[in-house]
């Protein structure tokens, strides 16, 4: 399975848009771009409106994200969350990590 | 009920979704319950695939069957590794504090969240783990 991940620049800010799935055999890959683009920027906002699938190794890419966003005092943003993929967040108690816009 | 036995490695993780996608795909489900039907698939064959054997490998047998009146789907894992009840394990605490320091836990969470029914049981020598999804 796939995911295209493209960027849009904002100053210090950074907006990353997120299309197909996030699983157990791509989360690693997928991980390293989102701290990568993290650890460069201020603040980071997730568009989820292509996502079509995050499981919980996706779940713990989104995690790693977020700490690395914390050590400059950054933010997580997400938005555009689908219903299906909110319900997985929000079961799972990491509707936490984000503010969503 | 159709059957599919793969070594229980992540590298078979798509052939694994395939083979259940395949057996869903003339019934008109919604994408929501697809998806949901695929994350739980991909939960279990990964904690088999990461635990099981665990530091070794061995095989993961995948069975699958729809059923109709009322249109349900039971999908059955079974390993021949280590007895392992993974509902056995209270559910994971979702809470600020265990969210940053928490590795594990979350995949079965996602299971027993998103299926009507998951049930465990050890027999002859092998974990079987079914789940029931309502189509």
């Amino acid at each position: 399975m796939s995911m295209d991940i493209s960027l849009i620049k904002r100053g210090n800010d950074a907006e990353l848009k997120l299309d197909g799935y996030i699983d157990a055999s791509n989360a690693a890959d997928v991980e390293k771009i989102l701290v990568d683009v993290a650890s460069k920027y201020e603040n980071l906002t997730l568009d989820m409106e292509k996502l079509e699938y995050v499981s919980s190794a996706g779940l713990r890419a989104f995690k790693r994200v977020y700490m690395e966003l914390r050590k400059g005092g950054g933010k997580l943003s997400a938005r555009n969350v689908d219903k299906s993929i909110m319900e997985i967040l929000e079961v799972t108690g990491f509707t936490r990590l984000f503010k969503f816009i | 009920m159709e059957s599919l036995t793969v070594t229980a490695v992540v590298e078979n993780l798509d052939e694994v979704i395939a083979f259940v996608a395949k057996r869903l795909e003339n019934y008109g489900c919604e994408r929501k319950t697809l998806m949901q039907i695929r994350l739980a698939v991909e939960e279990i064959f990964v904690n088999i695939s990461s635990y099981a054997y665990d530091p070794s490998v061995g095989p993961a047998e995948v069975r699958c069957e729809v059923l109709e009146d009322p249109m349900r789907v039971i999908i059955q894992f079974l390993d021949g590794g280590k007895p392992f009840d993974p509902l056995a394990k209270e559910d994971a605490d979702t809470s600020e504090e265990a969210l940053m320091s928490r590795i594990g836990g979350l995949g079965i969470l996602l299971v027993k969240e998103t299926m009507d029914d998951v049930s465990y049981e050890y027999k002859d020598g092998q974990n079987i783990l079914t789940i029931l999804k309502n189509l």
